[in-house]
C-alpha cells in the first residue's frame, strides 16, 4: 500500500513544470537534490544492515545493483552527459529504475518499518522529481501535462510490483535479505550518482545543489539509524 | 622516548603527517609522463569522492551515537565554513606571478594550491577527530584522507607540470598543500580528548566539510571529463568497499 502511495505521488512532478517552459525548471533542480540526498542517506543503512547480516553476500548484492543500473544505462543508451533525451527512452528509463526501488521498499520494510516508511516518503519525493523530468521530456514532444502525470504513475507501477515481491521473497527466504538490502544499495546509489546529480547541478547550480544534497545527507543519515 | 612515540598526540601528528606526504605520491605519475588525460584525472576523482563519502557517512554515524542533533549542527557548519572559504577565495583572485609563469596560467596554478591547501585543515580536524572515536574508525578516516591525498597532489601536478613546473617543485607544493592536516589534526583531538562533548560537533563539521568538497569539486570535475554513467559505477564501488572496510577494519 505504501509502495502505491509512493507511486501516486508521482502525479505531482508535472505540476513543477512552467506553463510553456519547454525544459527543467530551477525547482525541478532543487527537488532532484533534496531526492539525492535522501536517498544517499538511506541508502548507507540499507548497506551497513545487509552487512551486518552477512557480509560476502550483501557485497555481491551491492555489486550486481551497480552493475545492473550501469548496464541498464548502457542498453538504453543513457548517462553521456546529454541534454536532450528521447520521449520514449526517458518513460523506458523511469519504467526501469523503479523496480530497484521497489526491492529496496520491500527490503527496508523487512528489516524495520518505521525504516521502511522513511524510505518509501525518500522515494516518493524521488518520484516526483523523475516524474517532473518524464514531463519535461514529453512536453516538448507535445504530451500535455495531464497525460505526462498519468505516464508518470505507470511508470512507477514496477515499483509496488517490485515492493510486494522483495517484501515476500525476502519473508520466505530470510537468507536473501543481506542480498537484496546491498542491491538496493547500489541502484539507489548508482540512480543517485549517474542520473539525479549530473541533472541537478545542470538545472539550479553547483553550490545551491551542494547545500540542499548535504543538508538532506545529513538528516537523513541520522534518521536512517533506525536500521 | 619509547612513551613519548607511543602518546595519543605524537600517534596523532604521524598518522596526520603521513597523510600529508601521501599527496605529495600524486607527482609521481608526471615523472614518465608530461601530461594525463582528463578522463583519468576524472576517474581519479571518482574513486577520491566515493572513499570520501564513505569516510563522511562513517563520521555521521559515530557521532550520531553521541549525540544526533549535535552532529547535525557540526554537518551544516562545516557546509557554511567551506562556503565562507570560497567565498573568500573569490574575492582575491587576481593576476599573479607564481613559479616564473604569469597570467592565467599562474592564478590557475595559485588557486588550486590554495583551494587544496584550505580544505586540507577540514581533513586534518577529520583525522584527528576520529582518533576520539573507535580505532578502527581513526584507521578507517587516515586511510580515505592519505588516499584521497593521492589524487589531489595528481590534480595540483596536472594544473602545474603543463606550465613548466619541475616535478619537484610539484612534489613539494603537493605536500605543502596538504600540511594544515598534521597543524589541524593535533589541536581537534586535543579539543576532542577534553572536550567529550565536542565530539559529535567535531565529527559533523568534518563530514559536512568533506561531503560538501565531493559535491561541489570532486564529481562535478568528473562528470565534466567522463560520462556520468562510468561516473556513478567508479563512485558506488568505491563507496561499497569503503563501507565494508570500515565495517571489518
Amino acid at each position: 500500500m505504501w509502495a502505491a502511495i509512493a507511486a501516486l505521488v508521482a502525479a505531482l512532478g508535472p505540476l513543477l513544470l512552467r506553463k510553456n517552459a519547454g525544459g527543467p525548471t530551477r525547482s525541478m533542480g532543487w527537488a532532484g537534490a533534496l531526492a539525492s540526498g535522501a536517498m544517499l542517506g538511506v541508502a548507507y543503512p540499507l548497506m551497513t544492515a545487509g552487512l551486518a547480516r552477512a557480509g560476502a553476500l550483501a557485497i555481491a548484492g551491492g555489486v550486481v545493483g551497480i552493475a545492473g543500473g550501469y548496464i541498464t544505462h548502457v542498453v538504453l543508451g543513457v548517462g553521456m552527459s546529454e541534454t536532450v533525451v528521447h520521449p520514449m527512452r526517458a518513460t523506458a528509463t523511469s519504467a526501469l529504475h523503479s523496480a530497484p526501488e521497489g526491492i529496496a521498499m520491500g527490503a527496508a520494510m523487512t528489516i524495520a518499518p518505521r525504516f521502511g516508511l522513511f524510505l518509501v516518503a525518500t522515494l516518493a519525493v524521488h518520484n516526483v522529481w523523475e516524474s517532473a523530468v518524464l514531463a519535461s521530456c514529453l512536453n516538448q514532444a507535445g504530451v500535455s501535462r495531464v497525460r505526462a502525470a498519468v505516464y508518470g504513475v505507470a511508470t512507477n507501477a514496477p515499483q509496488v510490483l517490485m515492493a510486494i515481491g522483495a517484501y515476500v521473497v525476502a519473508a520466505a527466504v530470510p537468507g536473501s535479505l543481506p542480498v537484496l538490502l546491498g542491491m538496493s544499495f547500489g541502484a539507489l546509489v548508482y540512480l543517485c550518482l549517474a542520473e539525479l546529480l549530473p541533472d541537478s547541478y545542470r538545472t539550479a547550480g553547483r553550490t545551491s545543489i551542494a547545500v540542499v544534497v548535504s543538508v538532506a545527507a545529513g538528516v537523513v543519515a541520522l534518521l536512517g539509524g533506525v536500521a | 622516548m619509547t612513551a613519548l612515540w607511543s602518546h595519543p598526540v605524537v600517534q596523532v601528528f604521524w598518522y596526520a603527517l603521513l597523510t600529508c606526504i601521501a599527496t605529495g605520491f600524486g607527482a609521481l605519475p608526471f615523472i614518465f609522463i608530461r601530461s594525463m588525460s582528463s578522463r583519468t584525472i576524472a576517474y581519479a576523482n571518482a574513486i577520491a569522492a566515493g572513499l570520501m563519502l564513505g569516510a563522511s557517512f562513517g563520521l555521521v554515524v559515530e557521532g550520531s551515537h553521541h549525540s544526533g542533533w549535535a552532529t547535525f549542527v557540526g554537518v551544516n557548519l562545516g557546509i557554511v565554513f567551506i562556503l565562507a572559504t570560497q567565498r573568500a577565495l573569490g574575492q582575491h583572485e587576481h593576476d599573479a606571478e607564481f613559479l616564473g609563469v604569469k597570467g592565467i596560467g599562474a592564478r590557475r596554478m595559485l588557486l588550486v594550491i590554495v583551494i587544496m591547501t584550505v580544505h586540507s585543515f577540514a581533513e586534518g580536524a577529520a583525522v584527528g577527530v576520529s582518533f576520539g572515536g573507535t580505532a578502527a574508525l581513526a584507521t578507517a578516516i587516515t586511510l580515505a584522507v592519505a588516499i584521497h591525498n593521492i589524487p589531489e597532489g595528481l590534480a595540483i601536478t596536472a594544473v602545474m607540470r603543463p606550465q613548466g613546473a619541475s616535478i619537484l617543485s610539484c612534489f613539494g607544493w603537493s605536500i605543502f598543500s596538504s600540511l594544515p592536516q598534521p597543524i589541524a589534526a593535533v589541536p581537534a583531538f586535543l579539543f576532542v580528548a577534553h572536550f567529550s562533548a565536542a565530539l559529535p560537533y567535531g565529527l559533523g563539521f568534518a563530514a559536512g566539510a568533506m561531503i560538501f568538497m565531493v559535491l561541489v569539486e570532486l564529481l562535478p570535475e568528473a562528470y565534466s571529463q567522463a560520462w556520468s554513467r562510468t561516473v556513478a559505477a567508479t563512485v558506488g564501488l568505491t563507496l561499497l568497499g569503503m563501507v565494508a572496510m570500515q565495517r571489518y577494519l
